[in-house]
């Protein structure tokens, strides 16, 4: 997988610092059995995030979305919002740069994790130059038809602590670290 | 923007389809914007032999799934300045290279509660190019009047 795929596709200052090797440091990623639920503490992530049009406006192109509301600045300005909308998936661009890499949380960049949908709860709408923390925590964790899941409650706040998000994030894992050492070796390790 | 009010809106109705066809550029083009650089979506090499979905190609990001649904109910929801509460997704099944991607909803429930309150669910679905399922999920749209 060559980073020369990505660069090309990069618009934002953030694009081009955020690490694109899922494999690099997948030793430290958590795996399903080494999650503790014994601790009720909120964690933090490893950075925030500064919202800039550019990010914004990068996701909506991502995912395909040519609404002028969230990739248009003046348009958006001239607009009843009076500002760039945000695509409510956003919260996956903000969501994979404040987890980070080695902290709490990791395991969404696990190689050959499946996605078996989410939930999100939206109460105030992201704005350009807000600074997004997160606080997030072990939520569930269970077997269901063979399979491993795992998800995390994760609260986005904006500097002033307002809340604006809520997702609970769910990824089918690889059940132990030996198990994701397959993966990243390129070999099937679903199965526990 | 287009004015669409609590009162008007009817279960049963449909929004706008949303449709968008995908292939590995997409894929790479999704991974930059979201940061999910999870090589089963970014990989083909390494996909041959890890295969975590039992076949041997990458596959969409769900969250890129997701956001076609969603983008759906922005464009209904957006001009009239509705407010996106709720958003769920359950996938059924991985979208390949070269799969079109057709998002649908219908209003399902309009929960009349007080004006600034009343909402309605909406019943999403994406289907492929052959109307198989891909994914199923819910939003919850707020009237501001």
């Amino acid at each position: 997988m060559s980073y020369e795929n990505f660069e090309r596709f990069f618009t934002t200052e953030k694009q081009k610092q955020f690490d694109t090797d899922f494999f690099q440091d997948a030793e430290a990623y958590e795996a399903w059995d080494e999650i503790d639920f014994d601790s009720d503490e909120e964690i933090p992530g490893e950075q925030t995030f500064l919202i800039k049009a550019e990010d914004m406006k990068a996701y909506a192109m991502g995912a395909l979305d040519d609404n002028p509301l969230m990739v248009d600045e003046e348009y958006a300005k001239q607009s009843p919002y009076g500002e760039l909308v945000p695509h409510p998936i956003f919260l996956t661009q903000v969501a994979f740069w404040c987890i980070g890499v080695k902290g709490k949380g990791n395991w969404i960049r696990t190689p050959g994790s499946r996605n078996p949908g989410q939930k999100m709860e939206f109460y105030e709408p992201f704005r350009v130059g807000e600074t997004i923390h997160i606080k997030m925590k072990p939520n569930d964790r269970y077997i269901k038809r063979d399979k491993y899941y795992l998800n995390y409650k994760i609260d986005f706040y904006n500097q002033d602590n307002v809340k604006k998000a809520t997702w609970v994030v769910a990824l089918i894992l690889p059940k132990t670290k030996a198990d994701l050492k397959k993966f990243v070796e390129g070999i099937h390790a679903l199965e526990a | 923007m287009n004015k669409i009010t609590f009162d008007s809106i009817e279960v049963r109705q449909e929004i706008p389809l949303f449709k968008k066809s995908v292939d590995q550029e997409t894929f790479w083009g999704y991974a930059v914007g979201s940061f999910d650089y999870n090589p089963v979506h970014c990989d083909p090499e390494w996909v041959k032999t890890a295969q975590p979905f039992s076949i041997p190609v990458t596959v969409a990001h769900g969250m890129m799934t997701m956001s076609f649904m969603m983008s759906a109910v922005t464009n209904w929801a957006y001009p009239a300045m509705l407010k996106i509460t709720k958003a769920t997704t359950k996938f059924v099944r991985p979208v390949q290279p070269g799969w079109t991607v057709n998002c649908t909803g219908v209003i399902s429930e309009k929960h009349v509660i007080c004006p600034g309150k009343n909402y309605v669910v909406l019943d999403l679905k994406a289907e492929n190019q052959d109307g198989e399922l891909v994914a199923i999920g819910q939003a919850e749209v707020v009237f501001p009047d």
